[in-house]
């Protein structure tokens, strides 16, 4: 059975969706400062739940004898963060790099060799999809929840 | 319904015959939350429909599933042309007829029960399914996970 992170694909974008993971965690500092107390346990969730799958992700990528690339010092936002609409909305945005990319890195996977990375896939997307609603929301972004999240039409 | 399904599962074993390859038979695999996707967006659009004060959550939630229907039934047809005619039959069913009666709390509580069966069915198939209908299947699983939030 060969391991999966054998596929250079799989390899690139695995490395693409730490690469989201790591801009989620800086973007979630970011954003902190301008989101409502009443967003704080849900801001603090997900943070954790970023680190934790980077976490995972490196000891995925160790084991293979894989150096996972380190976070950039800053990230550039698309738009500017002023308030807490344009706080969310980063947040939002953030989620839907990941869930993209995670999708991307399940769409690479076998059901006999991947398992372990379709599940870590699976929980992103699922965790992206819905932490997204209160950030959505706070953007006044329509839907609260994207039809398919990950796929790259960013709705 | 019984006769119906009898009678495609012998076009199915005439396919493989005449194929002369592998097919597999029986019913896709994505035919369970094609189903459950359909249900959930004629529910979703009755109660919208029944309770005015739901409609900007649900009338979402019921485009969202009738995406998810579409998709999932394109790729049926994609992948196994012998099951298009059930996949299409179906579409063309009478839906379960809506619970006009139901109070507001009761139709949200249905549906968010609804939708977490449909968010771990959608997730475990994902796990299992072939490379090209994981990625659609992830997304399926998250989304209704999105809306269980909604309604929650």
């Amino acid at each position: 059975m060969t391991p999966p992170l054998d596929d250079g694909d799989l390899r690139a974008m695995l490395l693409t969706a730490l690469g989201t993971e790591h801009a989620a965690i800086w973007v979630y500092g970011l954003v902190s400062a301008f989101l409502p107390a009443s967003a704080a346990t849900g801001l603090a969730a997900a943070s954790l739940a970023h680190r934790e799958r980077r976490d995972a992700v490196v000891a995925l990528l160790a084991r293979d004898g894989i150096a996972a690339p380190p976070a950039a010092a800053a990230y550039r936002p698309p738009s500017p963060v002023t308030d807490a609409a344009s706080a969310a909305g980063l947040a939002a945005v953030a989620e839907d790099d990941v869930a993209a990319a995670w999708r991307a890195v399940a769409e690479r996977t076998e059901a006999a060799t991947g398992g372990e990375l379709r599940r870590l896939a699976l929980e992103a997307v699922t965790a992206a999809a819905t932490v997204s609603v209160t950030w959505r929301g706070l953007a006044g972004r329509t839907p609260l929840v994207a039809p398919f999240p990950g796929d790259g039409s960013e709705t | 319904m019984l006769r119906g399904a009898g009678a495609l599962a012998g076009l199915v074993a005439a396919g493989s015959l005449a194929a002369g390859c592998a097919r597999p038979e029986g019913p896709d695999p994505l035919e369970e939350p094609l189903a459950a996707a359909r249900d959930d967006a004629v529910s979703a659009a009755a109660a919208a429909a029944a309770h005015p004060e739901l409609a900007s959550r649900l009338t979402p939630l019921s485009r969202a599933r009738r995406a998810h229907a579409d998709a999932l039934a394109a790729e049926i047809r994609r992948a196994r042309p012998d099951r298009t005619a059930t996949v299409d039959a179906a579409a063309g069913a009478t839906p379960a007829p809506a619970r006009p009666a139901e109070s507001a709390a009761a139709a949200v509580t249905a549906l968010r029960r609804s939708l977490g069966t449909a968010r771990d069915g959608a997730g475990a198939l994902a796990l299992a399914a072939e490379p090209s209908r994981c990625g659609l299947l992830t997304s399926v699983a998250a989304s209704c996970a999105g809306y269980v939030t909604v309604l929650g």
